[in-house]
């Protein structure tokens, strides 16, 4: 069909509360699925996703329930791009890409794998901060084009 | 997340299910291997086959674990590690941290050696 791949969007808020996070990851599981992408980039998308709703929730809103996390899944003939919202004050960007969860001396840290993660799995990883907007995190995969 | 505990001979197997993703989630985790230690217990085996992903929140919940067995003296493997989790363990290194096995029983086994 000629406009088989108009571009679009779908839409999700969830509270910030962590249950939430599982709708996050059956949308983005769901929505890799229905894009045909092969078990595991569905399965990194999925991983992302959750893990920027993490961020979110976690430090953007500190645990503040009543705060939503906004969820923009937009699909484009050659990408599917998700943008996740906060309204926290964002962060150092630059200092937080410039650390390496993997290196030795911080391997057993319980903590900062959450944005390694999503720059490991999806193909682009941007963050928009807006000072008293909020901040929105921004994955992009590709769509490689199906036989 | 549920985590449930029963004994194989001297080896605890905590099967976990649900989304491992802290929160609540940690204290739960955490008090079932308290428990064990408390108790004695040195081997410990955390079955992850139900779980239907983890979070970097829930990495810190099993590291945390991990360490707290060690310190202990004690020693802790995982079992049935679902691709979606091991693709978060492969990208963390988290893969060469735990000790993990495909079943139980080879993981059982891997306690006797």
């Amino acid at each position: 069909m000629a406009d088989a791949w108009e571009p679009f969007e779908i839409r999700l808020r969830i509270p910030s509360r962590m249950e939430w996070l599982g709708l996050v990851d059956r949308v983005a599981a769901g929505i890799a699925e229905q894009l045909d992408f092969e078990e595991e980039t569905a399965d990194a998308v999925a991983n992302s996703v959750v893990e920027a709703g993490t961020n979110a929730i976690q430090h953007g809103h500190r645990y503040t329930s009543a705060l939503p996390v906004d969820l923009v899944f937009e699909v484009q003939a050659d990408r599917l791009t998700v943008r996740v919202h906060d309204r926290g004050p964002g962060f150092d960007v630059a200092k937080v890409l410039q650390a390496d969860p993997t290196a030795p001396d911080s391997l057993l840290s319980s903590r900062g794998r959450g944005i390694f993660i999503m720059k490991s799995l999806m193909d682009r990883v941007e963050f928009e901060i807006t000072p008293g907007k909020g901040c929105t995190a921004v994955l992009t995969k590709y769509r490689r084009e199906s036989g | 997340m549920k985590a449930s505990r029963r004994m194989e001979g001297d080896v605890a197997v905590i099967a976990l299910s649900g989304k491992l993703m802290g929160g609540p989630d940690a204290e739960g985790v955490r008090q079932v291997i308290r428990e064990s230690l408390d108790e004695g217990t040195r081997k410990i085996l955390v079955d992850v086959g139900e779980v239907s992903w983890v979070n970097s929140t829930g990495l810190g919940i099993l590291i945390s674990s991990l360490a707290a067995v060690t310190d202990a003296g004690g020693k802790m493997k995982l079992c049935r590690v679902s691709h979606r989790v091991h693709q978060i363990f492969m990208v963390t290194k988290l893969h060469q941290v735990f000790d993990a096995h495909e079943t139980v029983e080879e993981a059982l086994k891997g306690f006797a050696g």
